[in-house]
């Protein structure tokens, strides 16, 4: 499609990072933040470094040397990247409903402008097949919604990482996988899809690990954390028509997800891990879990005539922590005490009650995806954070959408 | 009012600007040329005109209300410093080709090809001026990087201009930052482009073209000077398109205009700089933007009594939105272009006409309608808001005495508040009976002009760049 060695054998290289509203870079910011705290994280400090829109880089070994320069300077997840050329991104470009120079927002928490352009570099970078790039953008909308409470996801201390759930036709048209192995490796959708974001959250927003993110252990879904919901072998309306928008429309769904935590058997043996230790913080602030049922499970519980929500209110009358084991909680004793508790918590403690995990039934969010094998394995995503957060958004494709698909190497 | 509130701001109180939503992309850009980018503005939706009471009421507490708390309770921080290449550092080493590509790749050209700013070369455009290559000339909104001699050497080059152009760019510059000027202004949304006129000796010196295709590209003076302008807007003061450029269309940079002295001689009238105090016998560049050019094809006759009614007529009909600089925003800033072939200059000045009397005779005959004038600056525009009547406004003391003669809406007004407010020049093909007619920005890029200082030795250091 494109050739990386354009021009002579010069490689024109864009640049990832953010640019602020007043022109400086989100990198300066950081190195001036890093200089002012002394910090010591896995990030070269930019101290210094003239950074422009594109930088020219010679040789046959191009690409390793733009690998070596970028790993350097912090610019990426520690894996190999794709040099974000100029021809790739001006090809990415032509996937996206709008211009390259339009900005989405501001992205937290180091302001940096989320240009249709910057968010195009970071998605070649994270190996994205072009017609993946309206799918990026619109989940980068969400990041962008306040509910999503970036600026707390990109700062805390806790490993939490936005989950991405695609849904419409569109996920088998490009290959979202919701199938066999969907959280795992294989699947370039998948796997570039929620790369980009991430690598949109450290360049674009600033959000580098050791430097303003300071998550104590991070977590593998932090690389990506994208997948799809099943249009197949699913009893039970999508996500996005749960919430209002058309079946033939695709959208991206994005929730907070603190880990994965995999569950073989049954919607009690989901049950029981959900009132564990690993809801801490949803109890601690309320708001929205994510539930992976298996499709033999949804099939099984929906030919006994079940809906969602009555998977969602099963889930949530029998996951309940003991009353005693809740107040052994690190949370409940170090944390609950000045930062207060949801109402809903105070009145099960007063009633010394078994604690629900979060506040109502339509808290725990349900969809379908995995193998359609006998054995079941569902997922339970815990939350972290506030405020509630479920936030769906449509997926916009250009207006030539069929012509430029087929120019995609498949 | 954005002005304001950027003065409040670096007082240290927090401000919030009203700005109805079709402005939006107004205020932005008049933040970014205040120097405040991230002033806080908080949106009106839709327009207060055309909604009730009750919408208002509506629209302020469900949106503009929230805004308005935030931007109250916090302040802004002026322009962030960019990290860039020091002034004098080489940005990049390679083939001619590599250069193209790297420097239109990072945003510094207008998608030509330059001249690659080698230290060889500026050093070629320092030797053209007295002064030290680091010394600040002026500092340029938006971006307020300064301007220096150097980097009025490295854009020079880049355009391709010759060195002996050099003071001609320093004397634009200096103009660019003269505050009468308003260079803030140049990324508003109508796309109004900057006419450099040049006056004095330096036109026939230096070889700008004056006369057939007096505005066209081919003459490497008039081209390149004129393509330095535009590049210094994008490099060193920050207008880019899609950035602090707001231009809906916007047009491409206009080649610098050289009046036909010769001409001007001939009949006795002076030139644009002269009338704006450039000394006789010197040279000096006037810059002022305007919004069109409208040629006036054939005019026929050998008097001022033939000439000047086609040209008042040309010069009503090609007036609209603009009066707003005459009256209502910026009063008694508009100062529209006619430019006369040498000929029609001619048959005009044969009936005794000097260029006084050409600006009044204009003053006294395009005039229109003061109800036509009300639609231009109200009510098809909304541009002066509050639908008051020429008459009302010369009332409250917001217009001059003579756009309030009467409360006869169809009575005839003047396009202008002075007769002198015609600038009128002389160019082009000498034997060709066109006329030509820009309308004017007003107060935003105001007629501003620059006398051209020369180096010592100028005429043996000019014979040996021409030698080479």
């Amino acid at each position: 499609m494109s050739d990386p060695r354009e021009n002579g054998g010069t490689q024109w290289i864009h640049n990832p990072i953010g640019a602020q509203r007043g022109g400086g870079w989100v990198d300066d910011a950081l190195s001036e933040h890093m200089r002012e705290t002394d910090a010591v994280g896995g990030r070269a400090a930019g101290g210094g470094r003239v950074l422009q829109r594109v930088e020219g880089v010679r040789g046959k070994d191009a690409d390793a040397a733009v690998n070596a320069r970028f790993y350097r300077r912090g610019w990426t997840d520690g894996l190999p990247i794709v040099p974000p050329t100029v021809a790739r991104v001006r090809d990415t470009l032509r996937y996206s409903p709008e211009s390259a120079a339009t900005v989405i927002g501001e992205l937290e928490p180091m302001h940096g402008e989320a240009s249709v352009e910057k968010l195009a570099v970071n998605a070649v970078m994270a190996g994205c097949r072009p017609d993946y790039f309206p799918i990026v953008l619109a989940a980068v909308r969400g990041l962008l919604d306040p509910r999503f409470n970036l600026r707390g996801v990109q700062t805390t201390d806790e490993s939490v990482t936005p989950l991405l759930v695609v849904s419409g036709p569109l996920t088998e048209e490009l290959g979202v996988n919701a199938g066999t192995g969907a959280l795992g490796p294989g699947w370039r959708a998948n796997a570039t899809i929620g790369r980009a974001v991430r690598l949109i959250m450290n360049n674009v927003g600033g959000g580098f690990p050791a430097v303003t993110s300071l998550a104590g252990t991070g977590q593998p879904a932090r690389y990506t954390l994208c997948l799809a919901e099943r249009t197949r072998a699913n009893p039970w309306e999508p996500l996005h028509v749960e919430s209002g928008l058309p079946a033939e429309s695709s959208a991206v769904t994005l929730l907070r997800a603190e880990c994965s935590i995999n569950v073989t058997g049954g919607l009690d043996d989901l049950a029981s891990v959900m009132a564990s230790a690993a809801s801490a913080f949803s109890i601690l602030h309320g708001g929205y879990v994510t539930v992976l049922v298996a499709p033999a499970t949804a099939r099984q519980v929906a030919e006994q005539g079940w809906s969602k929500r009555d998977v969602s209110r099963y889930l949530f009358e029998r996951a309940r922590m003991p009353i005693q084991e809740w107040k052994r909680l690190w949370v409940r004793a170090k944390i609950a005490p000045t930062y207060g508790l949801p109402s809903w918590v105070v009145a099960a403690e007063a009633a010394h009650a078994p604690i629900p995990i979060v506040e109502c039934a339509e808290d725990i969010v349900v969809f379908v995806a995995g193998a359609d094998v006998p054995i079941p394995q569902h997922v339970y995503f815990p939350t972290w954070g506030f405020p509630p957060c479920r936030i769906v958004v449509p997926i916009t494709l250009p207006r030539d959408w069929s012509r430029l698909r087929q120019d995609v190497a498949t | 009012m954005l002005r304001v509130s950027a003065a409040v701001e670096r007082a240290g109180f927090p401000t919030a600007t009203l700005v109805c939503e079709g402005f939006l992309g107004q205020a932005e850009a008049t933040s970014s040329g205040l120097g405040m980018p991230a002033l806080g503005v908080a949106m009106v939706p839709g327009h207060p005109d055309v909604q009730s009471v009750e919408e208002l009421d509506r629209n302020i507490s469900a949106v503009t209300l929230a805004r308005l708390i935030d931007c109250l309770t916090t302040t802004t921080d002026g322009a962030l410093q960019k990290t860039e290449p020091a002034p004098h550092e080489v940005v990049f080493e390679g083939s001619i080709d590599e250069v193209h590509r790297y420097f239109y790749e990072n945003l510094w050209t207008d998608g030509l090809p330059i001249v690659p700013p080698t230290r060889e070369r500026i050093g070629t455009f320092l030797a053209f001026v007295d002064r030290d290559p680091d010394e600040v000339v002026a500092e340029i909104p938006p971006d307020h990087r300064a301007a220096t001699i150097w980097n009025i050497a490295v854009n020079g080059v880049m355009a391709g201009c010759r060195p002996e152009y050099m003071p001609i760019l320093v004397a634009l510059v200096e103009a660019m930052a003269d505050p009468a000027y308003g260079v803030e202004h140049s990324g508003n949304t109508p796309g109004a482009e900057t006419q450099i006129v040049i006056n004095g000796p330096l036109i026939k010196d230096l070889g700008f073209n004056y006369e057939q295709g007096a505005l066209r590209d081919g003459f490497q003076a008039n081209t390149s000077i004129g393509r330095f302008w535009r590049l210094y807007l994008r490099n060193v003061a920050g207008f880019l398109p899609f950035q602090n450029d707001k231009a809906t269309f916007g047009g491409t940079w206009r080649v610098v205009m050289a009046e036909n002295e010769d001409a001007l001689a001939e009949i006795g009238w002076p030139s644009i700089c002269s009338e704006m105090g450039l000394p006789a016998d010197e040279s000096g560049v006037c810059i002022a933007r305007y919004t069109g050019a409208h040629v006036i094809v054939s005019v026929y006759g050998s008097s001022a009594e033939e000439c000047l009614p086609y040209l008042a007529d040309a010069v009503v009909k090609y007036t609209g939105w603009e009066l707003m600089f005459t009256v209502g925003m910026a009063t008694g800033t508009y100062k529209p272009m006619l430019v006369l072939s040498p000929i029609v200059a001619k048959a005009i000045a044969s009936s005794g006409f000097t260029k006084a009397d050409v600006q009044a005779y204009l003053f006294e005959h395009a005039r229109i309608p003061a109800r036509q004038f009300e639609r231009y600056i109200s009510d098809w525009t909304n541009l002066v808001p509050g639908k008051r009547s020429l008459y009302d406004m010369t009332m409250l003391q917001k217009a001059p005495k003579i756009f309030g003669a009467s409360r006869d809406r169809e009575r005839l007004v003047p396009l202008v508040v002075r007769p002198e407010d015609f600038v009128i020049a002389v160019c082009g093909d000498p034997m060709r009976t066109n006329c030509t007619f820009l309308a004017h920005n007003g107060m935003l890029g105001f007629p501003t002009m620059r006398p051209i200082a020369l180096p010592t030795d100028w005429a043996a250091k000019l014979r040996s760049s021409l030698a080479t």
